[in-house]
């Protein structure tokens, strides 16, 4: 093991001492160092989504990001879940969970991507949904109902017909 | 208000949606230790001796078990075989067997534990196929009833008069199908959390289970522990899908560590030891002849199976008799003639897998249905139509159907699909195909499994609670209990809480398998909420009088009063601290346990059926399948929850859509390569099109409110489906699952009569190349592999000491030293140490260093890209200037690892070869004469098929094919300057660059010729973000006739480095280029330069269509610009 040089993270916007080995990934940070177990291991290879949380607002696998070199602001599902009752809903109405272990990172992905631009057309939302949530692999639901939920929130938020929020 | 038959949200949704649900893992115990099992490299192997001294001495270590540790002969019951060791006893039979396991402080230490235990092994022969056990004079793995070596079990069915079925028909069709290995792939990995209680001699679990049943009564016989002394404890199940409907592989060995180190183990699975060694789909080869008459009635079924069974007897015998019954229950022909063998095999066991046999032979009895209609001519859904078994009729396994709604599922599928116009149009490269299904709601397959209890408690406050044995792993069962306790109580849904798993608190159930989830729960709930609602009744009447009384909105009420449930409760003489508890049992009148003879029986209560079909597209020049299309009809009697519902359709028809279309588990030297989802095809949103489910409703008289089951059937038609439909698209029918686009131009070639000549005899540089393969299979494999140690598995990377992250070139320069690594994003760095291919003490960060995210245009023109940039802001930089370049990076991996991952890593990145990767000995992970795995094993999708020397691997990365045809360079610094190389001699070998340890990838510079080029890129892969099978990446020079100037031909994955057509190129010049001129031109230098190895010369093909497909792209483009 090598030193434990503590360092500040901010996680769900409160500034965070951490110290731990070098070469910490972000995610055992966040599980065993604070407690926060929404986010999920389900590979360690970054190759399946469940452990996606925001960096700066963008979206990353908290499984290989390395603790030195997370450079911005952390948020997690518990923040996350607070502030999109409505994907949470949506979710929960179109049979976007079954067993729940991938929807911490399908929510995180989905919060981000409710945020990026959207296609102009309408009828092109839908293969749009189904190619940027591909990076969470689901294996309950077959897809077609997180894709209605990202979609239902988005219509929610006058995303449909295109542009930013 | 009616709560059966709602669309009630899950009933945690909140905290599912949250995160805020505790899996196994998230249960956190005070001095909590990490357990790691030690696994067999080898197949099958006598072990003489195990030495864990060293081992116990490292620091951290608590506890380290063998097999000795175990009671002596301590064995799994499975299913009554008792064949498997928790702990290899004297014997391995597969690779990844446990052997020993460790708990220690940190998950690191115990691996590093791992490693000093030395078991000293004295190999036998494997047998790691099924022909390879039939062998004769081979070694037998187990001493089987049989007799006869390796053929665990041997079944004989006839059901009717087959005999007499053949002599009526006039017909017959006959196919064999191959349905391979396919992993569950559980989102939660294999855990367990044992704690052993030394006051209350108790061993307590929070594991990952479909049957607490199950692991209570296995963990309590295997380490002789008497009743009750093992307990479970409800948690969060991250899905199941059969891997977990009996006790797991790591239950015993986290209780035995518990116990020993005396302080609560964790064992998790890594996904590699997850893929590669739990249980399995059972591989089936099926052999089948349908016998009809003329007018398309069936007449009789012969059929034979062989089960690959792997090392033990865990459910091979019931997956194999289940996968006959199957065909005995759709269709009604006068007899059937079945036989199977389930053979072991040194290889991962089989285990239960949602469908458990149907889904692997009604593959073949759909897909032979469907050569049938046509071989008679009658309409494929009119020839399922004539043959469907009706309600009140007893099929040939005996199954007594009290509704039968297939019929009706074909008419609504065949509507839903437009099947009619779709056959009328007939445009090409389309196909529409069909296949049906059928499955049991439970099944009575042991004494127990016709019973389930459920028990309620009515608390002070009117809060409802459900107790229930069983477990949820997601597909809604403690939903649907609340809504049914709800609806016969007359309470809010919210109001009801359930209780799962927890073995000390909750009443009998076996568990969820063998879609019983429903069925036993819906009406263990039902009755236990009517006899508790005749108590309550019973208790207001004391108050209310003898009117009628109802029971709604939380009370019992009369037309005098109301009195609130809890109120009640409290009143009852039997309720403890204000608490009426009931409990109830449910025994199924109707399910009957299977004839020992004949093997028929009335298994089940109802029997669900299916009809599915889907319209695609096949690319008849890459091989592609695109479902345009799916409709999914099910007879599912009625539904308790439609959401529910159809989320068990979609998600059943997406795991059967992975293995039509790319789920497979490869093997190699016993050991799974392709265990990882990065290598393992299952389907992505992005591959999957929306399904349509539709329902088909009327009851079935033995189903709770007439509910039958649905979890299962959904995966069985899938692959007849999709292999129907390729047929009927582009004529040619694909017998061995997964239907992948090698098969598909193997077969069109075949089929068409094209075949490439490469002529090595005359290609003098190939002969030694030549010569080495042909000798792999002729022993040198053999020499090469026993000379060196067996593959294994590292998921643990070495510890580093520091992350330098340093703000200059200068700094980052001076940070690299011989055991430092350069990181962009990290993406393959993480994976490469976990791998263990590199073991740096230091990783130099470059993403903070200033200028290498720049990108900028100097004063020549040249654009440069420095090379920290992320691929996602590469992406949104280029897409209007260099579109091929965004349209490029659009493919590679995730939007997540775009994020992360950056120019110079993705042009860095190391080869992706799955046998290097995957823990194989070779010639580059260990040089000197070890072998080349790829040469023999599976090479079909990433690897060389033109420039193939020692290594068969190729150059993984898309934006080195992209920056070739874009003719840029790379600028290099060391602590001496900077140089500048073309992309052209960038790449020296497969993921090998001429970037030397003490240098930096500083920037790419990008001509501003590029701007002006037209051009594209095209990828064909097995998964949205997969690597490339092949891609191509072309550009030109266009001038205003549409001639092609200076263009740039580079095919990526076909050779060692991104390779150029150069020929190709030198043909084209001038010209005004069209996919047919292209596909001349580069077929014949695909002739002239290509060296396939020998199940990978489609690629060639492949190429060649993904190169006219990027033609067409810049043609379209051309015509829109110019439009």
């Amino acid at each position: 093991m090598g030193g434990t040089k503590p360092r500040q993270v901010t996680v769900n916007g409160a500034m965070r001492e951490i110290a731990v080995a070098p070469g910490t990934p972000l995610l055992d940070v966040l599980r065993d160092t604070l407690g926060l177990t929404g986010t999920k291991e389900a590979c360690g290879r970054g190759e399946c989504g469940a452990c996606t949380v925001l960096i700066d607002g963008r979206p990353v696998m908290s499984c290989i990001s390395l603790i030195e070199d997370v450079r911005g602001p952390v948020t997690t599902i518990e923040a996350i879940a607070g502030d999109h009752a409505d994907l949470r809903e949506a979710f929960a109405d179109c049979g976007a969970f079954q067993c729940g272990f991938c929807t911490s990172g399908q929510i995180v992905r989905a919060a981000a991507l409710l945020r990026e631009p959207w296609p102009a057309n309408a009828a092109d939302v839908e293969a749009f949904i189904h190619t940027a949530m591909s990076g969470n692999i689901c294996r309950c639901t077959g897809y077609t109902g997180i894709v209605d939920a990202v979609m239902r929130t988005g219509a929610g938020r006058g995303k449909l017909g295109g542009g930013a929020p | 208000m009616s709560h059966v038959g709602a669309r009630h949200r899950p009933i945690d949704w909140e905290a599912r949606s949250a995160g805020r649900v505790s899996y196994s893992g998230d249960i956190r115990l005070e001095g909590l230790l990490e357990g790691a099992i030690l696994r067999s490299p080898h197949p099958h192997a006598r072990i003489r001796s195990i030495d864990t001294g060293k081992a116990l001495r490292m620091p951290g270590v608590h506890a380290i078990v063998t097999s000795a540790d175990l009671p002596p002969g301590a064995r799994y019951f499975h299913e009554g075989e008792k064949d498997r060791a928790p702990l290899a006893d004297g014997i391995v039979r597969f690779v990844g067997q446990e052997v020993a396991a460790v708990a220690a402080e940190t998950r690191s230490q115990a691996y590093a534990a791992l490693r000093l235990i030395d078991v000293d092994y004295e190999l036998l022969s494997p047998s790691l196929d099924v022909q390879a056990a039939l062998q004769p004079g081979i070694d037998s793995l187990h001493a089987r009833a049989t007799g006869e070596a390796n053929v665990s079990r041997r079944v004989l069915r006839q059901w009717g008069d087959a005999a007499k079925g053949r002599g009526d028909s006039r017909v017959s069709v006959s196919g064999s199908y191959h349905f391979p290995r396919q992993a569950h792939v559980c989102m939660e990995a294999m855990i367990s959390v044992a704690r052993w209680d030394e006051a209350e001699q108790r061993l307590h679990f929070w594991t990952t289970t479909q049957a607490p049943y199950y692991v209570v009564r296995e963990v309590t016989q295997v380490l002789g522990l008497a009743a009750g002394q093992v307990v479970c404890h409800e948690v969060g199940v991250g899905g199941g899908f059969g891997a977990k409907s009996k006790i797991c592989d790591v239950e015993v060995i986290a209780g035995l560590l518990a116990q020993t180190a005396g302080r609560p183990v964790r064992v998790r699975l890594s996904r590699e030891e997850e893929f590669e060694t739990t249980k399995t789909r059972h591989a089936f080869d099926t052999a089948m002849r349908l016998h009809a008459d003329p007018s398309g009635y069936l007449k009789a079924i012969d059929a034979s199976v062989t089960v690959e069974n792997g090392a033990y007897n865990h459910s091979g015998a019931s997956v194999m008799s289940a996968g006959l019954k199957g065909l005995g229950m759709m269709y009604r022909p006068e007899g059937v003639e079945l036989s199977g063998q389930l053979i072991d095999t040194s290889m991962q066991p089989g285990g239960s897998f949602r469908g458990y046999g149907t889904t692997q032979t009604s593959f073949a009895l759909e897909c032979l249905m469907d050569e049938l209609a046509e071989k008679l001519g009658v309409d494929p859904f009119e020839l399922r139509i004539r043959n469907a078994n009706q309600a009140g009729e007893t099929t040939l396994v005996g199954a007594r159907l009290g509704s039968a709604r297939l019929v009706e599922c074909l008419n609504a599928a065949r509507q839903a699909i437009g099947w009619d116009a779709e056959r009328a149009q007939r445009r090409p490269g389309r196909g529409v195909g069909v296949a049906a299904g059928v499955h049991v709601s439970g099944s009575f397959t042991e004494p127990g499994a016709n019973r389930s209890d459920a028990a309620i408690d009515i608390f002070p406050d009117s809060r409802i609670r459900v107790r229930f044995g069983g477990a949820d792993a997601g597909t809604g069962q403690k939903t649907i209990m609340a809504q049914i306790a709800a609806q016969e109580l007359g309470v809010a849904y919210e109001a009801v809480d359930v209780l799962t798993m927890d073995s000390e608190r909750t009443p009998f159930d076996m568990g969820s398998w063998s879609s019983r989830g429903t069925h036993f729960a819906g009406h263990a709930v039902r009755k236990c909420a009517l006899e508790t609602a005749s108590r309550l009744k019973a208790l207001a009447a004391l108050k209310l009088g003898d009117g009628p009384l109802r029971l709604e909105g939380g009370e019992v009420r009369s037309d005098s009063g109301s009195l609130a449930l809890g109120e009640l409760a409290r009143l009852s003489n039997e309720s403890i601290d204000g608490v009426l508890s009931v409990e109830t049992s449910y025994i199924d009148p109707v399910m009957e346990l299977p004839d020992k003879d004949t093997g028929r029986s009335n298994i089940s209560a109802s029997y669900n059926f299916a009809t599915h079909a889907a319209v695609v597209e096949v690319d008849r020049k890459t091989g592609q399948i695109r479902i345009i299309d799916y409709v999914a009809a099910h007879d599912i009697g009625t539904s308790i929850n439609p959401t529910l519902i159809e989320g068990q359709t979609i998600g059943g028809v997406v795991m059967g859509l992975g293995v039509a279309l790319g789920e497979a588990m490869i093997h190699e030297q016993g050991k799974m390569v392709n265990g990882a989802y990065l290598n393992y095809a299952m389907p992505r949103s992005a591959d999957m099109p929306r399904i349509r489910p539709i329902m088909i409703e009327g009851g079935d008289p033995n189903g709770p409110y007439g509910a039958k089951a649905i979890g299962e059937c959904s995966i069985n038609p899938p692959a007849a489906v999709i292999a129907n439909a390729v047929h009927d698209a582009i004529g040619v029918r694909i017998h061995d699952l997964p239907i992948t686009p090698d098969k598909i131009l193997k077969a069109l070639a075949e089929k068409e009569g094209r075949a490439r000549r490469h002529r090595i005899w005359a290609r003098p540089s190939r002969w030694w190349i030549a010569l080495v393969r042909w000798a792999y299979p002729h022993g040198l494999l053999k020499v090469l592999h026993g000379r060196g140690a067996p593959p294994q598995t590292c998921t643990d990377p070495a510890p580093l000491k520091a992350v330098a992250t340093p703000e200059s070139l200068p700094e980052a320069l001076a940070a690299l030293n011989s055991s430092a690594v350069l990181m962009g994003g990290g993406t393959d760095v993480q994976l490469r140490r976990r791998q263990r291919l590199i073991e740096p003490e230091t990783l130099v960060a470059l993403r903070g260093v200033a200028g290498l995210k720049e990108i900028k245009t100097a004063s020549d023109g040249w654009m440069e890209v420095g090379a920290a940039t992320s691929l996602a802001a590469l992406a949104s930089a280029m897409r209007q200037s260099i579109p091929m370049i965004a349209e490029a990076i659009d493919t590679i991996a995730s939007p997540q690892i775009r994020e992360m991952a950056t120019l110079g890593g993705n042009l860095i990145q190391e080869k992706r070869c799955w046998f290097y990767r995957g823990g194989f000995n070779c010639f580059k992970r260990r040089g000197g004469l070890a072998p080349c795995y790829a040469i023999e094993g599976d090479h079909r999708f990433h690897h060389n098929v033109i420039d193939g020397h020692r290594c068969q691997a190729v150059t993984p990365s898309d934006l080195g094919t992209v920056l070739l045809a874009l003719e840029a360079r790379a600028v290099i610094v060391s602590p001496t300057g900077e140089r500048i190389v073309p992309m052209a001699d960038f790449y020296t070998g497969p993921g090998e660059t001429v970037v030397k340890p003490d240098e930096i990838l500083r920037a790419i510079r990008i001509p501003p010729s590029a701007l002006s080029r037209q051009g594209a890129f095209t990828k064909l892969r097995l998964w949205e973000g997969d690597f490339a099978i092949v891609s191509a990446a072309i550009t030109a020079q266009v001038d205003a006739g549409g001639r092609w100037q200076a263009p740039r031909i580079v095919l990526g994955a076909v050779a060692s480095t991104p390779w150029r057509a150069f020929d190709t190129e030198r043909r084209l010049a001038g010209q005004a280029v069209t996919a047919a001129s292209l596909r001349r031109a580069l077929d014949s230098e695909l002739d002239a330069k290509g060296h396939p190895l020998a199940r990978n010369a489609w690629k060639l093909d492949a190429a060649a269509g993904i190169a006219e497909a990027a033609v067409d792209a810049i043609l379209a483009r051309r015509q829109l610009v110019e439009g």
